[in-house]
């Protein structure tokens, strides 16, 4: 059977990828390393255009917006619920703060005006500052000018908070410990930083794209189970890939445990920038493949799930204080993993899944206990996964994001391989965005 | 002492005469041992000069992908040598720019030792990426020296008690001396027979002893760097740092330079996968250097002139030069490129000078060199020479 | 009553510089000191008989060379000598070291890691393309993004122009300098955890910031910018201290005709009808002025200078939040010896340079980890140079003075600081380097710990901060103190800002002296 492109990944991106190539009449294969899909929900915002593109609502895809979309406890006792509806955060807040219930509308605002820079700017392909091209130029220029029509707030806001810490961010606006506790651990969410650490308001913000006003968690949505279930492209399970190359293009991809290549002209991985290129290495110069092996992707997360019937709360945050996580940080800074970790357990599609942070790979040997002990709950009930690489394919620093991702000056998808192109969450606009990057990818492609 | 002897010094240092000593890779290496370089000089062309050529940087390839490793690097192919055989080649940066130069001897299959002026265990390693093979940094348990001249082989074969006569140019042979394990290698900086013999830095005392006692009787002479200038200039022989800068330490383009541009198109390999810098140098051939690298004669009258006009007789630079000298078309405003290198050649009786030029200006062309003479800036005619200045038979014989 | 053409408030260095310039501008200038002497944070006083304490700064880093052209410095005194090595004990008795002479430091770093050696020469020179490529953006006065303002524009157009220019490689490296943490920035390029320590440790220096905080690559960059006046030797310790720097400043101020008047701090700025007219004394003499400029930091020159409601109020809100966490102490000490460091036994070279206590990230991260939560750094980083090693004029013969600049001392310490804690926290930078010099504390003669409240106090920079005003990304450019505000106007007409508060910072540079003296020469005095 002779292919058009041969997309390495069955995830949410590259199956996007799969299908925007099938539409446009390639012949695709999806191959994965993993025999059965995961199925535990995406994590992330789906654009619309994805939605539409492919039209995933007709394929079954549900996202799940629930409502209060966090719960936190309160250090007396009882809890914190924000809700999609801003007045319902106000009244939750005033009882704990009524400055802060004051502040929630304009923050929220804000908030969502400088995310919707950030969701036009991850639909498309990442500024190319060095290019001479008028067009693109151009296409920089207007971006530009969107931004600064919005208000000459937002060119100072976005240059003064993009940098920022959450930790600063977050004191400039609130007091309450919990809160801002719950706030902050959506900017170092992935990240091996504590809320003091420049560039977790960006963090923050990325993660804020997608979501309403006022709700600052990813939703949910079985977005890969939908495209799973999509005709167009034929998928082989349970075969690991690595890319075929010679003088400088790509040729197909062999698989590793039975050593048969499959041929095509096109390769599209949506794996992880580093193990994608690292058996075409010598096909590459030294100077990319040194940015490559730079790429800062530590896995700092340990995800699993938690043995129980049912949870009351769509989202519980264990996350009391920005000191806390803080704290949490500084251990992992050290090669340990958290003393006390910030937990967050949701409740999804009729599981309960669990993320611990800070989880450097290799340590959490007794790391179910102190989940279990913060969730009061037995540790036999806590199934931790180890933490490896991270999740993102490169975490989502300043310097890892748009025109330097994934190594700097090649975030158009390609490579120096010809007919090799990437489109998993290594590249723009990076992880949390399930489709995005597979959706840019194809575009360039064709 | 803040910088480092060789492994040779307990031998050279007392030579030294007149305390001349100049820094080459963080060492200290003699100028010259005598109060003039005039004899060691001569003893390149008339009997043996022995040079201690230790500070070369010296690093030992091992292993299945080895020869893929330094293929890859450089620009000749490495895949299609010989065991036993040694290879001058440059090596470039990804845009074609060279980075340095040196030789790789291949000891075996999966053995190789690779020289260069710059150190270069980093870019080794930025390249072997995903390949099975070990790069080990052997230049300070390496130490080399330089029989160069007529004698050497004569010196060599009784130093080593056997026949060298097999010993082909730019082939490489394990031997003895006085029972120090010894790698020889036909090969030299001077353009002509010569040897450089490798031994493991805690014999080199010996080695030299062992050589010093053989050739004597044959005129063997330690000879510094400013002898082997004038010989390397003769021979055409470019210089890293003074004829070319390494890309990797330039600061602006226009410091950059091809092989192609370094007449050493010869060693850009046409047949074999990737390397470093292949794409670049693929479209430069196709469209011709802009520059070349080639050799430059100073019409003896001329220059002789420009002297008696300020009432002098010529007064020819005893020791080669490296500094930049503008080089001009005949009418003496348009300048055409710089000479890099220069000095007088006592064997040749003539002033030489390597130089850049544009691709257009063949052999014979006539150009003005600057001369300084009584502060004042002249021109001496000039005209280009196809390089080496000094070929001599028995540098391959 | 005299009118002046400007009236400078604060005698430190910028202060000094703008006036300099507008005084050879042929202006009447006055410059009004609060303190007995000028220079601010960069003097030298004799705290101790026959010592002469570099008091705060202690290295001439950046000062502009085209400031010490312009006021020819050196005929008024200024002569800065070489500080060439640096070395870092570390805690297994070994160290690493610096050295003027490439081939050495070469040496030096192939003990350590062959790699590394090679990647230093290739550091070096990207390093110095960066600090060729930002230096520029230290001479200029920040344009506006939020204008659209022609002159705004065409300076953001140059500023496009000067970055695509750079060539891919170089902007990418710019990037990565401004956003990531020191140690990641290093990280990419050695494996000698030491030495990425010790270039680490540059980047924290005065900030509330740890070596893996993102951030603190760009100061990296500082040191090649001083190397990028090579020969010219802008970089090193100056003969009699920083204080011999100011007073050179000053000197030249005076040879173009201005006024300097110590013991004369500035209560108020006279404002009328939204416009500066002079100033207040504390003492209640009023002088009068056509343009008053303050080089005090942004937090005096417009919360106490000035009346609330004199300002707009988004203004003010902004001034407010501009952070300046103080972080640093300094311990001055008068020694009948020098101390000889386990590393490196006895008395050499070594200590003609600078000793940096610094022996791995996790130690300097942990210096950080305790200032975050409130205290002083039990084993704090210092940066140790002996000024009479370099200078003998500066203590009595056969006896020194050490100079410790220490990270991390918090202004906010949990429960304050009282003398008791001050002591603390001299105890534990002497016990520290005890740890390494065992015998050095035998051989102090008098010691004196400044700590961030206490520069707050003597100098005026608020919270200490050395800076005056934390150099983070947020507060830097066209942000620094506040939007809209980085030309060295403010919103009350005839009244001006300059020092470190401003672009470009700090650092004893004058730049922004300078430009604040080419901004008042522009809109006419």
């Amino acid at each position: 059977m002779n292919y058009d492109a041969i997309v390495i990944g069955a995830g949410a991106n590259g199956l996007a990828t799969a299908h925007y190539l099938a539409r446009a009449g390639k012949r695709v294969l999806v191959v994965e390393q993993h025999q059965t899909a995961d199925p535990s929900a995406d994590i992330g915002w789906v654009p619309d255009a994805v939605i539409r593109d492919l039209g995933l609502t007709g394929a079954g895809l549900r996202i799940e917006t629930p409502d209060p979309w966090i719960t936190a406890p309160l250090p007396a006792g009882g809890t914190l619920e924000l809700s999609r509806d801003l007045g319902r955060s106000v009244e939750a807040l005033r009882r704990i703060s009524p400055a802060d219930a004051a502040k929630w509308p304009e923050f929220c605002e804000r908030m969502r005006t400088l995310a919707s820079v950030l969701e036009r700017l991850y639909l498309v392909p990442p500024p190319d500052i060095e290019s001479t091209d008028v067009r693109e130029l151009a296409r920089i220029a207007g971006l530009g000018l969107y931004v600064r029509r919005r208000g000459k707030q937002i060119v100072i806001d976005l240059a003064r908070i993009l940098p920022m810490s959450i930790a600063e961010l977050l004191d400039d606006w609130f007091e309450s410990a919990v809160l801002k506790g719950l706030l902050g651990a959506l900017g170092i969410w992935h990240l091996k930083q504590g809320p003091r650490s420049g560039g977790t308001a960006f963090n923050f913000l990325h993660h804020h794209a997608g979501s309403p006003a006022g709700v600052f968690r990813p939703p949910r949505s079985n977005v890969t189970q939908a495209l799973v279930g999509m005709k167009g492209v034929e998928v082989r399970r349970g075969a690991r890939a690595s890319v075929l190359a010679k003088n400088g293009r790509a040729t197909g991809v062999v698989l590793e445990k039975s050593g048969d290549a499959i041929l095509a002209p096109l390769v599209v991985s949506s794996a992880d920038p580093r193990s994608t290129l690292q058996p075409v290495a010598i096909e590459l110069d030294p100077d990319f493949s040194r940015a490559v092996s730079n790429i800062r992707a530590r896995g700092i997360v340990a995800r699993g799930s938690l043995a129980l019937g049912s949870t009351p709360y769509a989202t519980l945050c264990i996350a009391p204080s920005l000191d806390y996580l803080e704290r949490a940080y500084d251990d992992a800074k050290y090669g340990r993993d958290s003393a006390s970790p910030y937990v967050e357990v949701q409740r999804t599609d009729g599981r309960v899944e669990v993320h611990v942070q800070y989880v450097p790979p290799g340590t959490h040997g007794d790391l179910a206990q102190r989940v279990a002990g913060i969730l009061k709950i037995q540790p036999n009930q806590v199934q931790l996964q180890p933490a490896a690489e991270s999740l993102y394919h490169g975490e989502l620093t300043l310097d890892q994001i748009l025109f330097m991702r994934p190594v700097p000056g090649w975030s158009r998808y390609r490579t120096p391989i010809e007919g090799l192109y990437l489109c998993g969450s290594g590249t723009h606009p990076g992880g949390g965005i399930p489709g995005a990057a597979g959706r840019n990818a194809a575009r360039e492609i064709l | 002492m803040s910088l480092r002897t060789t492994p040779f010094h307990p031998r050279t240092g007392p030579l030294s005469e007149g305390q001349a000593w100049r820094r080459w890779a963080g060492y200290v290496v003699a100028s010259s041992y005598e109060l003039s370089h005039e004899r060691e000089y001569h003893a390149i062309r008339n009997s043996a000069a022995l040079f201690d050529v230790s500070p070369l940087y010296k690093y030992l390839v091992t292993g299945k992908d080895a020869a893929r490793l330094l293929n890859h690097v450089v620009t000749r192919n490495v895949a299609t040598a010989k065991v036993g055989q040694v290879l001058y080649t440059p090596w470039c940066d990804n845009e074609g720019k060279q980075i340095d130069d040196g030789t790789i001897s291949v000891l075996g299959e999966q053995t190789f030792r690779m020289t260069s002026a710059d150190p270069t265990l980093r870019w080794l390693h930025l390249n072997s990426s995903g390949l099975d093979v070990q790069v080990q940094d052997v230049s300070e348990s390496t130490a080399a020296v330089s029989l160069q001249g007529p004698s050497a082989r004569a010196i060599l074969q009784i130093a080593a008690e056997r026949d060298l006569s097999a010993l082909k140019y730019f082939r490489l042979t394990s031997a003895t001396i006085r029972g120090i394990p010894v790698t020889i290698s036909r090969t030299g900086y001077t353009g002509d027979l010569g040897f450089e013999v490798w031994v493991d830095a805690g014999q080199a005392v010996p080695l030299w002893d062992a050589l010093i006692e053989t050739g004597t009787a044959y005129g063997i002479t330690p000879a510094g760097m400013l002898a082997l200038d004038v010989a390397r200039i003769e021979a055409g022989l470019l210089l890293i740092e003074v004829d070319y800068f390494s890309s990797r330490h330039a600061l602006i383009e226009a410091q950059k330079s091809s092989p192609l541009e370094l007449g050493l198109g010869w060693t850009v390999a046409t047949d074999k996968e990737r390397y470093n810098g292949q794409a670049a140098l693929g479209q430069e051939r196709r469209r011709g250097p802009a520059w070349q690298f080639t050799g430059l004669t100073v019409d003896w009258d001329s220059l002789e002139q420009l002297y008696a006009d300020v009432g002098l007789p010529p007064r020819l630079p005893s020791q080669a030069w490296r500094t930049s000298v503008p080089i001009y078309d005949p009418g003496g405003r348009k300048q055409l490129g710089y000479a890099t290198s220069g000095g007088w050649s006592p064997l040749l009786k003539r002033y030489m000078a390597l130089a850049h030029l544009g691709s257009e200006h063949a052999p014979g062309t006539e150009v003005r060199m600057e001369v300084t003479v009584e502060h004042r800036r002249k021109q001496a005619k000039a005209h280009v020479t196809p390089l080496p200045f000094f070929n001599p038979e028995r540098k391959r014989a | 009553m005299k009118q002046y053409d400007a009236i400078v408030i604060g005698g430190g260095h910028n202060g000094l510089v703008t006036a300099a310039y507008l005084a050879r501008a042929g202006k009447s200038v006055l410059v009004l000191e609060r303190r007995p002497r000028v220079g601010g944070a960069a003097v030298t006083e004799e705290i101790f008989p026959g010592f002469k304490f570099t008091m705060f700064s202690y290295v001439v880093s950046l000062l502009r060379p085209e400031i010490i052209r312009d006021l020819d410095l050196p005929r008024h005194g200024l002569h800065i000598l070489p500080l060439e090595s640096t070395v870092t004990p570390m805690e297994n008795g070994d160290y690493f070291a610096a050295w003027g002479d490439h081939d050495e430091t070469r040496r030096e770093l192939y003990r350590h890691s062959p790699r590394d050696a090679e990647a230093y020469d290739e550091y070096g020179r990207l390093m110095h393309f960066m600090a060729q490529a930002v230096k520029p953006i230290l001479g200029m006065v920040p344009p506006d993004p939020t204008s659209f303002a022609p002159s705004d524009l065409a300076g953001l157009l140059k500023l496009g122009k000067h970055f695509r220019g750079l060539g891919a490689e170089r902007l990418h490296a710019l990037v990565k300098l401004m956003t990531m943490s020191s140690a990641d920035f290093l990280d990419e390029w050695f494996e000698t955890d030491v030495l990425k320590a010790t270039k680490s440790a540059s980047g924290i220096i005065g900030t509330f910031l740890g070596p893996r905080s993102p951030g603190t690559a760009y100061v990296l960059l500082h040191h090649y910018m001083g190397e990028l006046d090579g020969v010219f030797r802008a970089w090193g310790f100056a003969k009699g201290g920083t204080g011999a720097v100011s007073e050179s400043i000053a000197s030249a101020a005076r040879s173009f005709g201005a006024e300097i008047r110590c013991d004369a701090g500035v209560a108020k700025v006279l404002v009328r009808n939204g416009r500066a007219t002079g100033v207040v004394l504390e003492n209640g003499d009023e002088l009068l002025a056509k343009t008053v400029v303050s080089s005090l930091d942004p937090r005096r020159t417009f919360l106490q200078l000035l009346e609330s409601d004199q300002l707009p109020s988004d203004f003010v809100s902004d001034i407010k939040r501009f952070k300046f966490r103080g972080s640093s102490g300094k311990v001055n000490i008068a020694l009948d010896a020098l101390p000889s460091f386990t590393c490196m036994p006895g008395i050499g070279r070594q200590h003609r340079g600078a000793f940096s206590i610094s022996p791995s990230l996790e130690y300097v991260e942990r210096a950080y980890d305790d200032a975050k939560y409130g205290e002083f750094s039990r084993r704090p980083y210092m940066d140790i140079v002996f000024p009479s090693m370099i200078d003998p004029g500066m203590a009595p013969p056969g006896k020194h003075v050490m100079s410790i600049f220490v990270q991390y001392a918090p202004y906010h310490l949990n429960g304050g600081w009282s003398d008791a804690k001050r002591e603390a926290f001299g105890d534990a930078v002497v016990n520290t380097v005890e740890s390494f010099a065992p015998g050095f504390k035998s051989h102090i003669l008098h010691r004196q710990v400044i700590t961030p409240l206490d520069i707050e106090r003597i100098t005026g920079l608020s919270e200490g901060n050395i800076f005056a005003g934390e150099l983070a990304l947020h507060q830097l450019f066209f942000l620094r103190p506040a939007p809209g505000w980085a030309k060295f106007a403010t919103p009350v007409r005839g009244y001006y800002q300059a020092g470190s508060g401003t672009h470009p910072g700090g650092g004893i540079m004058g730049a922004s002296g300078r430009l604040a003296a080419m901004r008042i020469l522009k809109d006419g005095v």
